[in-house]
């Protein structure tokens, strides 16, 4: 690992200061994906600025409209926050689901969306949910927030706050993890609001994307049934090692039926 | 940067380290604490789970300065000298070590795991080790002895 | 005595310490003054090293030296030999050994190669330097595959071996065979890979090398599998007396063959901690051990199966080409030839086998033994060929199989391709698999699983397989008047639990309590000679010889007895730790006699203090066959692809069992082996870059907890072998033999209703659902 500047600064004013004033700097959230490229030296920021001391990045609130997580909450928080799984039992399910206990206890949500893997599990959830971004200095729907390959709408230096999740008639995730990493191969989130049904989709392209055409078919009969039939183009998906574009394809109407069910059945 | 401090095994510590000293390298090379073993570069093997705050995470991810002012217990700190904690003698009853080597982490996760879950059963032992490789024993012994050793330690209050 | 007596399930004496954290391994290890190392790596699959510019590096904060190829050819230090136990061609012309030295000379081969060693007062240090170093390189057109290598107008690897061909090999009688295809009512052919997989243990390799002038001698701390063997290789690299180096190997944390082989890196800290006069340390990281850990497996084979009109198998028709990487590793050219020939055909009775193969050099990472080298690709062959006979001409698998296994009565007998197969019971261990695994139930299993909508399969994969590694051993005994004993074995336990079967074999012999048995293994220094870890040998070789040197103890405190008891050496008989004359009735425990061997006044006037003292050298005549079978029912989702292998049942035939504990571990181990390269582990080269794309643990996947099925095993005790004084058959590398074949045959008795016949290893969710959509996909 190269050398660093590491600073911890206990609130928004002073990390601002400190991320103006270096050179290089980049925020310190749970670190479990940003530690691991810093050791192999695949990233060299000249500052750490470690936020996850910041009081006012942390916290669960809900009401009976929407569920407000602290982006300094950790995978493991909201798994087990009994706010969450009573109102969006899917995010609980799929926070529990990210990595593994030691990961799920440091990783958190604001540094896994900021940092925008395409295969993370989270952008499925806000793009599905239709959540937003909550950062020092704006509101951000999560659709705009999620712009290309590991690539987000944050300017340099803002940082995440929150994310605030409208809450939804049923929802459900599935995943299909990678064998080696348990990063999503593919993860296929399927939300029910008021106004309509959302289904967004990781793992399977540059970044999370929504499938319009099972969208489509769920508006017209949200069971798992409405998606014989349907396929979805490859091209234009991942192929890896690990998954060719048309296995992810294939994947993506097997998974969104799969969450249907789930969304049915919470 | 300011002298970093903290509980390991219940002694308080003071360190002055780098920024980029790992957790795992504070452990092993500045406080001899051996038994804390690195196996990959990726987070993935959970060779050097420890408990920090009493959840498991994984030291070879997690800067030293993020522990200030935490307690970390390692695995030379889980039970008193001379003796073993539930979950280490659930593991030599079971046969759950053969190298040795995942052995400590695998066992910080498992103790943290039968914490946490009050009713441990086979799925949940396979979900909680998830994060935690094996390379020697086909794991079928080291989940009777998670399974085990989290009995025992409800036994013994240690939940 | 008895709770420790031999097949007890006596628990670990190494557990503590392992259990505490207060195991000591490579990285554990510090030294006053050390000094860190850390290797350049050649980023090219193939290219010629134009130039090293080294000159800001050297000045670098902290750097001590830097060592490139052109520096080690300087020192004119000789390349690493290879000590494959088949040497020659067909021609009995030697095989082609290019030179491989510890540091690419002018060109790189594969990826990882090394390229430059740094040394710093860090390791950090190190790196930075490292990266600093500019090497120029003229990129070369690699291939990394095997079959690819032979094909004309490939890439040659070395300029003066043409062809990449190292050696061809073959074992069999050929003219029996064909005339036995020629005759036969049926063929069945089948060209499959044996995928190339690594060890992967979690503590990667790693050593420190320290230099004393003083007596101009070398001590060696090092992740190894093999003290003594290595040791006369380094000492042959750096031209020295193998008595001026020291090998000590401490707590090892896995090996499975991949510490097995002579590596570059120890012999290049042992020059730097000479040149530096300072203790020099690398460990190596994941990414590291990806690329720079040998390789197992990979081979391209074709197997033909001839039977009769009643399924009554004639012959058997192999050739392989194994990928030998870019160099002869320490065993590589044996893995591929005698390696895989020797348990050609497994438990079946085949009146003629044909084995031939060729061992190929390609841009890779050498391959070297990997947990059972060359048996579990034949047991894989063979399994495979009968699955797909008995679907071709629609006979049940099980009876199939059932109606050609060796009988009993049959036993002993030396098959086809020369191995003598002793002791055992094939039909036997099968219907008790059979038995087992609850046929009864299946169907409705199968029924359960279809309204889940999964099909479910199974496959019952007997194996025989051969093991002993080297073929000599040694054990010491010390006795010391406090009543400890010493006990020093040259083969070595990288966690298969010596500490304990070993002493728990002396104890049991000589009666005395194991826990006043001192453990010795893996130092130079401890043993004459070692053959380390192998081969299954533990217990065969090291516990043959612990037990020969019980014998020998025996012996000489019989004459110690018979003084005591006022009574001859030939009325004396010795049980249960105690020595009885036959005709007074008059006994002494071995202890007593042990206590009394260090007072010159109570010993025979030609024994003196300190007799019991024992070193003995045991030498293997002819190697052991452990056999069993092995079955396994599966899921397979058609949706995904993805497989549960949800239960499995082993029953193995290893002899004697000495600890039933320790012999358990080492069947699910290897099961788990088995099943990772079944069905996740694949070591991948990009074909045209000759990246390795399988770098890390974000992309070789390895079995979790939640990856491995229930397994039930059960031993089978009644047919020891005769060939060593234990009677143990080895019991480390059988369960890599079983559990592809069983697995794979399972997942595509799944399939069968699909039209699936085949699938290459690993058989990974997206290949399996692109073999069931078969046709319906575009390739």
């Amino acid at each position: 690992m190269y050398e660093f500047q590491y600073h911890r600064p206990n609130s928004l004013e002073d990390a601002a200061k400190l991320f103006d004033a270096a050179g290089d700097p980049q925020y310190l959230a749970g670190g479990q994906t940003l530690i691991p490229v810093m050791k192999q030296r695949l990233a060299m920021p000249s500052d750490l600025i470690d936020i996850g001391r910041i009081g006012d990045l942390h916290g669960i609130t809900a009401d009976k409209n929407a569920l407000t997580i602290g982006a300094m909450t950790t995978h493991a928080q909201v798994a087990s926050c009994d706010k969450v799984r009573e109102s969006i039992p899917a995010l609980a399910s799929l926070a529990n689901h990210i990595g593994d206990p030691a990961v799920r206890n440091r990783g958190t949500l604001g540094g896994s969306i900021a940092n925008n893997d395409p295969a993370a599990d989270y952008p499925a959830a806000l793009v599905a949910l239709g959540a937003s971004v909550q950062t020092t200095s704006r509101e951000i729907a999560a659709e705009a927030f999620f712009t290309g390959l590991f690539e987000t709408a944050l300017e340099e230096g803002e940082m995440i706050v929150k994310v605030t999740f409208p809450v939804t008639d049923c929802a459900g995730y599935e995943k299909f993890p990678n064998p080696a990493s348990r990063y999503a191969t593919v993860g296929v989130f399927v939300a029910r609001t008021k106004e309509r049904v959302r289904v967004a989709v990781t793992g399977a392209g540059l970044s999370v994307f929504r499938a319009g055409d099972i969208e489509a078919a769920l508006e017209t009969d949200f069971s798992p049934d409405a998606l014989d039939g349907i396929s979805i183009s490859a091209d234009g998906l991942n192929s890896d090692l690990h998954a060719s574009a048309e296995y992810r394809a294939n994947l993506i109407i097997v998974l969104a039926r799969r969450a249907a069910a789930k969304a049915n059945a919470a | 940067m300011p002298q970093l401090s903290l509980s390991v095994n219940a002694r308080p510590v003071s360190a002055d380290v780098e920024p980029r000293c790992l957790l795992s390298n504070l452990l092993r090379e500045h406080l001899g604490l051996t038994g804390t073993h690195i196996g990959c570069d990726t987070s993935q093997c959970g060779a050097c789970v420890v408990l920090v705050d009493g959840k498991a995470i994984k030291s070879c991810t997690m800067f030293a300065h993020q522990a200030e002012g935490c307690e970390v217990t390692t695995i030379e700190g889980l039970a008193g000298e001379g003796t073993l904690h539930p979950m280490q003698e659930a593991f030599r009853d079971h046969h759950a070590l053969q190298c040795g080597f995942c052995t400590p982490g695998m066992i910080m996760a498992s103790v943290a795991l039968a914490r946490d879950n009050p009713a441990l059963d086979e799925a949940a032992v396979c979900k909680g080790l998830e994060g935690n490789l094996c390379r020697c024993t086909g794991y079928q012994n080291i989940i009777r002895a998670v399974l085990a050793g989290a009995k025992s330690m409800r036994g013994k209050h240690d939940v | 005595m008895e709770k420790y007596g031999i097949g007890q399930p006596v628990r670990r004496k190494e557990d503590v310490r392992f259990l505490t954290g207060k195991g000591v391994y490579i990285d554990d290890i510090s030294r006053p003054n050390l000094v860190h190392a850390v290797i350049l790596r050649s980023p090219h699959a193939h290219a010629k090293i134009l130039k090293i510019d080294s000159s800001e590096a050297q000045t670098m904060p902290g750097v001590l030296a830097i060592v490139t190829g052109q520096d080690w050819e300087r020192e004119d230090f000789a390349p690493i030999p290879t000590r494959s136990a088949v040497k020659t061609k067909i021609s009995g012309a030697p095989l082609n050994q290019p030179p491989r030295h510890c540091l690419a000379i002018e060109r790189a081969r594969y990826v990882g190669e090394p390229v430059a060693l740094i040394v710093a007062e860090s390791s950090a240090q190190a790196q930075d330097a490292a990266e600093s170093i500019e090497v120029d390189y003229e990129e070369l057109e690699p291939v990394t595959d095997q079959v690819k290598a032979l094909e004309p107008g490939a890439p040659q690897i070395w300029d003066d071996i043409e062809g990449n061909i190292c050696l061809d090999f073959e074992l069999g009688d050929k003219q029996a065979t064909d005339k036995a295809f020629a005759a036969a009512d049926h063929v069945v052919s089948l060209e499959l890979r044996n995928n190339r997989v690594t060890a992967v243990p979690i503590e990667t390799r790693g050593a420190i090398a320290e230099y004393d002038a003083a007596s101009d001698s070398y001590l060696l701390h090092n992740a190894t599998q093999n003290v003594h063997a290595n040791r006369a290789t380094f000492a042959d690299v750096l031209k020295i007396s193998p008595d001026k180096l020291h090998h000590v190997a401490p707590d090892v944390g896995g090996g499975f063959g991949a510490k097995n082989s002579g590596y570059p890196e120890p012999p290049l800290l042992l020059y730097a901690a000479k040149k530096l006069g300072r203790p020099v340390k690398w460990i190596a990281d994941r990414n590291e051990s990806f690329q720079g850990d040998t390789h197992g497996r990979d081979q391209a084979s074709k197997v033909e199966l001839a039977l009769d009109s009643e399924g009554k198998f004639l012959a058997l028709r192999t050739s392989t080409i194994g990928n030998l990487g870019a160099y002869c590793f320490t065993m590589g050219p044996f893995t591929p030839t005698a390696g895989s020939a020797r348990t050609q055909g497994g438990p079946y009775d085949i009146p003629a086998m044909f084995y031939s193969a060729i061992a190929a050099f390609t841009n890779t990472m050498p391959l070297d033994p990997y947990r059972g080298a060359g048996r579990p690709e034949a047991s894989f062959q063979i399994e495979r060929v009968v699955e797909l006979a008995a679907r071709e001409l629609g006979i049940d698998p099980v009876e199939l199989r059932a109606r050609n296994l060796m009988r009993a009565d049959t036993l002993p007998r030396k098959t086809p391709m020369g191995l003598d197969v002793d002791t055992g019971d094939f039909p036997q261990l099968f219907e008790r698999t059979l038995k087992m695994s609850d046929r009864e139930g299946y169907a409705k299993r199968v029924q359960e699983s279809r309204a889940r909508g999964l099909r479910r399969g199974f496959a019952i994969a007997p194996y025989l397989e051969c093991s002993g590694g080297m073929p000599k051993e040694f054990a010491g005994v010390t006795f010391a008047s406090d009543g400890t004993i010493t006990l020093s074995v040259g083969s070595q336990s990288t966690g298969m639990g010596h500490e304990t079967s070993l002493p728990q074999i002396l104890g049991a012999r000589l009666g005395v309590d194991m826990d006043k048995i001192a453990y010795v293994q893996g130092d130079t220094d401890a043993t004459p000679l070692g053959g380390g870890h192998g081969g299954s040998r533990g217990l065969e070789m090291g516990g043959s010889a612990v037990m020969t040197a019980a014998n020998d103890i025996i012996a000489k405190a019989r004459h110690i007895a018979a003084h005591m008891l006022n009574s001859t050496p030939d009325d004396i008989s010795f049980a249960n730790g105690a020595f009885t004359d036959v005709k007074t009735d008059q006994n002494i425990a071995m202890e007593d006699v042990i206590a009394a061997s260090f007072e010159q006044g109570r010993l025979p006037s030609d024994m003196e203090p300190g007799c019991l003292d024992t070193g003995v050298t045991y030498e293997r005549e002819l190697i052991t066959c452990p056999n069993g079978c092995h079955a396994a029912e599966v899921e397979v989702d058609p949706e995904t692809g993805s497989i549960n292998v949800e239960r499995y049942w082993v029953v193995d035939d290893f002899g004697t069992i000495i600890n039933p504990l320790l012999a358990e571990g080492q069947v699910m181990g290897g099961i788990a082996q088995g099943l990772g390269q079944a069905l996740m582990e694949n070591i991948v080269y990009d074909e045209e870059s000759g990246q390795l794309v399988t770098g890390s643990l974000m992309d070789y996947a390895l079995p979790r907890a939640d990856s491995m099925p229930n397994m039930q095993l059960a031993f089978f005790e009644d047919a020891p072998t005769a060939k060593n004084p234990l009677g143990v058959k080895g019991a480390g590398e059988a369960g890599c033999c079983g559990a592809p074949p069983a697995i794979v045959n399972a997942v595509l008795d799944a399939l069968k209703g699909d039209g699936v016949t085949h699938i290459e290893m690993p058989l990974t969710p997206e290949k399996v659902w692109r073999a069931i959509a078969g046709g319906k996909l575009s390739p």
